[in-house]
């Protein structure tokens, strides 16, 4: 019962980032049709700028904030500067996706040259670890489950209630019609790659607080449980991903307790393959 | 420059050119994007190597692994093939029909990082992370592999198997099968709206493509004489998609070119940077790929055609055409569209050929199409009429099975094609056009027209394989027929234009050509006259009713009303989903609800 509740415990955290990581990916796609494979870069990319700043002395809570901002304004001309000047000349899906595959390449190795290849850590404190009905979490931990449910909550919000997430959703769902009925589906674009760019770089930091030590090529299967996460839920819709990452991060942990940390990530792998194959619109998706 | 340096270039070059011409073929001939290319790389590499080295116990027993036949050469090199085809089955059910092409891709890649993750894991299976190691090369109890004389022969086979899987991929290409792998490539949709088995198409590119990739692997495995999950990131199969967009996506010498420019050329420069102790560890191979990236976002966006763009086949047409077919052609029930019969008074009463059984369509919650039932009648031209939005083109795809009912049965030739897909519907002579362009963009017009051609004997594998001798009085047949085609629908003149490059009517023309081409015995066209001159329109009606008068049913969605009074007898009327009136053009004209709904406003 032990090794359950503590390996649910971690499943909790790894629920969470995921959840952060899979709802920016989710929105990403289902608003700008952009399948991204360079989110996981991204993601990178915000766990360093973290390090640098935290290996100047800076607080690594300092460093999240700043990952954000550089991941949201970089995502945000990564589409004006690569992705929207090809879906512009009409390019077919799959040269998008190699687009992004290479854009991967760049922005991974990019940062493993620059930092070299070695893994590094934030120097920070985990705090007081805090036990309650068997589960034994650190206030770091806490801290990342609390910016997950933020994240979810501030999700909902935007698109329930706010006129942007109604931009967002029209846009998704037909983006010619959003346009034709007065949206500014060009803003609204470049608005969802700056907020899903910070929740990529948010998730980047919380990934690698979580694991402790990362190099630039950690997310390689990370991406992985995200991709699981956002076809388990259907691609495009945000409650789906929160779901899927909730299942997913779970199922991960509880199942690397039983059998072995070695093969975590391949549930994740069969969810997807099973969700690809059988109902790609997911769980939450319309059918096709 | 010593030989061993020439030997292990032409080597690599040798391995390289072979993956990437498996690729071209899969990706860049039939259009399957499998972003987990390498794994069937590393499959062939593990098979020749378990093939080829004695058992685990045999071998001081410091490596784990199955197998451990030591099978002589060159069965390692065989069953590398073999393994690397086979196991490309059960990838197939990602690339069928039904799962987008990104998606596909997506679960091709995540498949490539966690195989390459279980292999690095399990021990047991093929030595886990260390990989294996000691693999004995080709024939080297009876040669020396140090010898120099060994790394000369080793290069020589290398090549000559490559040059072998060049041709072998040129063959295939440059047939009819060839064609239609492209015309799959440029529009899946429509190519099996043209009879075409998606499914098995696919399956056939990703056994060969892995085929041959498997080939490669074992290759450089008994050459290189160790194999290690290290060898085959997820980051390879990049390589090699670069190395075939940069070498030209769809032409095989490109592809060659490329991958003496990438995965080779990559090796050989950095091999020419001084190594210097200032610099950071892995500064060298981390700009390498994000050099990699770069050059693939650069030529996608410069030069997406690469180095060697696909070349343009040209096909002649014989002089000799316009004979005959051969006795011995298969029989068909429709009239050959080409040559135009003198019309002929239509039997009244003729027989129901096509009919839609409470046909039903849902749109999520929306019901697009809602219990829909009519006749279409043998011989006629049946024009099907209504707003926007009336769930005419539904019903269109439906009939075709484009798409899948919600509900209801749709009836031809008195058989239930409900559960048939779209291809079988269209070998069965129900052919559809679309409301969108729907030209193969990268074919030529007559290689658009000749695509649809029904039986081809070059359209299958092992005909392509059989080579131009054996399909070539098909081809020639087939030619004839679409040059008469060309010549009465005035296109004769762009026959050898690529399809992408026409005007908008013209394209219309090619596609109605082309589904003709199919030889329907009941064509279903979605506004055949949309964007297309009136003198033009006129010049179609009149071909398509007197196709209709030699026996051939057309059920046309068209918004032009004039073009219903002159050509089509008997006229559907739907709005919202539904049937509202049947009848000849002057009897609807008298019904007060047709009129309401859509004659006025």
């Amino acid at each position: 019962m032990t090794a359950f509740l503590s390996s649910l415990g971690f499943g909790l955290v790894t629920a969470s980032v995921l959840a952060i990581a899979a709802t920016g990916f989710t929105l990403q796609f289902g608003v700008t049709d952009v399948l991204n494979l360079a989110y996981g870069a991204v993601m990178t990319a915000g766990a360093f700028v973290a390090y640098v700043l935290n290996a100047a002395g800076v607080s690594v809570w300092i460093g999240l904030v700043v990952a954000m901002i550089v991941c949201g304004a970089g995502s945000v001309l990564l589409n004006a500067c690569v992705y929207a000047p090809f879906q512009r000349r009409g390019v077919s899906p799959i040269t998008m996706v190699i687009v992004s595959l290479g854009m991967t390449l760049i922005i991974e190795f990019g940062v493993q040259a620059a930092a070299g290849g070695t893994s590094v850590s934030y120097s920070m404190s985990d705090g007081p670890s805090l036990r309650a009905g068997g589960l034994d979490l650190s206030v770091v931990q806490l801290v990342v489950i609390g910016l997950s449910l933020l994240v979810m909550a501030g999700t909902h919000v935007l698109l329930r209630y706010t006129r942007l997430g109604k931009a967002m959703r029209a846009t998704a769902a037909n983006k010619t019609l959003a346009r034709n009925c007065g949206i500014r589906t060009g803003r609204v674009i470049a608005v969802t790659w700056a907020v899903t760019g910070a929740l990529c770089g948010l998730a980047g930091v919380v990934f690698a607080m979580d694991a402790g030590s990362f190099g630039a090529t950690s997310t390689d299967l990370f991406l992985v449980l995200i991709l699981a996460a956002v076809f388990l839920g259907g691609p495009g819709q945000a409650y789906g991903a929160m779901l899927g990452a909730v299942i997913i991060g779970v199922a991960t942990e509880v199942s690397a307790a039983y059998i072995t940390p070695d093969y975590k990530y391949v549930i994740g792998f069969v969810i997807l393959l099973v969700m690809l194959g059988v109902r790609p619109s997911g769980l939450l998706g319309a059918r096709a | 420059m010593n030989s061993f340096y020439i030997v292990n270039l032409l080597i690599y070059a040798a391995v390289d050119a072979m993956a990437c011409l498996g690729l071209s073929q899969q990706f860049g001939i039939g259009g399957v994007t499998n972003f987990g290319f390498i794994i069937f790389q590393a499959a062939g590499g593990y098979t020749a190597a378990i093939l080829a080295l004695p058992s685990q116990t045999a071998n001081g027993g410091f490596q784990s692994y199955i197998g451990g036949w030591h099978l002589p050469f060159p069965l390692p090199w065989i069953g590398a093939a073999v393994v690397g085809g086979v196991i490309a089955l059960p990838f197939t059910f990602l690339v069928g029909r039904r799962l987008r092409g990104d998606f596909a891709a997506v679960g091709l890649l995540v498949t490539a990082v966690l195989l390459n993750l279980l292999v690095t894991n399990y021990r047991p299976l093929l030595n886990g992370d260390a990989g294996l190691s000691l693999i004995p090369q080709p024939l080297q109890g009876e040669f020396d592999p140090q010898s120099s004389g060994y790394g000369w022969d080793f290069t020589i086979g290398a090549l000559i198997v490559a040059v072998a899987v060049y041709f072998f991929v040129r063959r295939l290409t440059e047939s009819p099968y060839g064609r239609t792998l492209r015309a799959m490539r440029d529009n899946d949709t429509v190519a099996d709206s043209l009879g075409k088995n998606l499914l098995s198409l696919r399956t056939a590119m990703l056994v060969t493509g892995g085929a041959i990739a498997g080939l490669s692997g074992g290759i450089l495995v008994s050459y290189i004489t160790t194999w290690s999950p290290a060898a085959w990131g997820y980051a390879e199969t990049v390589v090699l998609f670069a190395a075939v967009i940069i070498g030209g996506t769809g032409n095989h010498l490109g592809a060659v070119i490329g991958a003496i420019c990438v995965p080779v050329g990559f090796e050989e420069i950095t091999r020419y940077i001084p190594t210097s102790n200032n610099l950071p560890p892995n500064l060298i191979p981390s700009l390498e790929w994000v050099a990699i990236g770069l050059l693939i976002v650069l030529f996608l966006w410069f030069r997406p055609q690469g180095i060697l763009p696909e070349r343009k086949r040209v096909i002649r047409v014989p002089d000799t055409a316009g004979v005959p077919a051969q006795p011995g052609a298969r029989p068909r029930p429709a009239p050959d569209p080409a040559s135009v019969p003198e019309p002929r008074p239509r039997p009244p009463g003729g027989r129901t050929v096509l009919e839609a059984r409470d046909v039903s369509r849902d749109y999520g919650g929306v019901r697009a199409v809602s219990g829909v039932s009519f006749r279409v009648t043998a011989g006629t031209v049946t024009g099907l009429i209504g707003p926007n939005g009336a769930g005419k083109s539904t019903l269109l795809a439906m009939l075709a099975g484009t798409l899948p009912v919600s509900g209801g049965q749709v009836l031809y030739d008195g058989k239930d094609v409900t559960g048939l897909p779209a291809f079988r519907r269209a070998r069965l002579g129900l052919v559809r056009t679309f409301q969108m362009a729907s030209e193969f963009k990268r074919l030529t017009v007559m290689e658009n027209l000749l695509s649809a051609v029904p039986g081809h004997r070059g359209d299958s594998f092992r005909g392509a394989l059989a080579g131009p001798r054996y399909w070539k009085k098909d081809e020639d047949a087939a030619a004839a027929r679409a040059r008469d085609l060309l010549e009465r629908f005035g296109l004769a003149q762009h026959a050898g234009s690529y399809a992408g490059d026409l005007s908008g009517g013209q394209r219309r023309l090619v596609e109605i050509m082309r589904a003709l081409m199919a030889e329907p015995a009941v064509l279903l066209l979605d506004e055949p006259m949309a964007g297309v001159h009136p003198d033009l329109a006129r010049t179609i009606g009149t071909a398509l009713t007197g196709l209709a008068a030699g026996g051939l049913t057309i059920l046309m969605v068209e918004h032009e009303l004039a073009i219903m009074d002159e050509f089509c007898d008997p006229v559907i009327v739907m709005a919202e989903g539904a049937v509202l009136a049947e009848g000849t053009m002057a009897e609807l004209r008298s019904r007060a609800e047709v009129v309401e709904a859509y004659l006025v406003g």
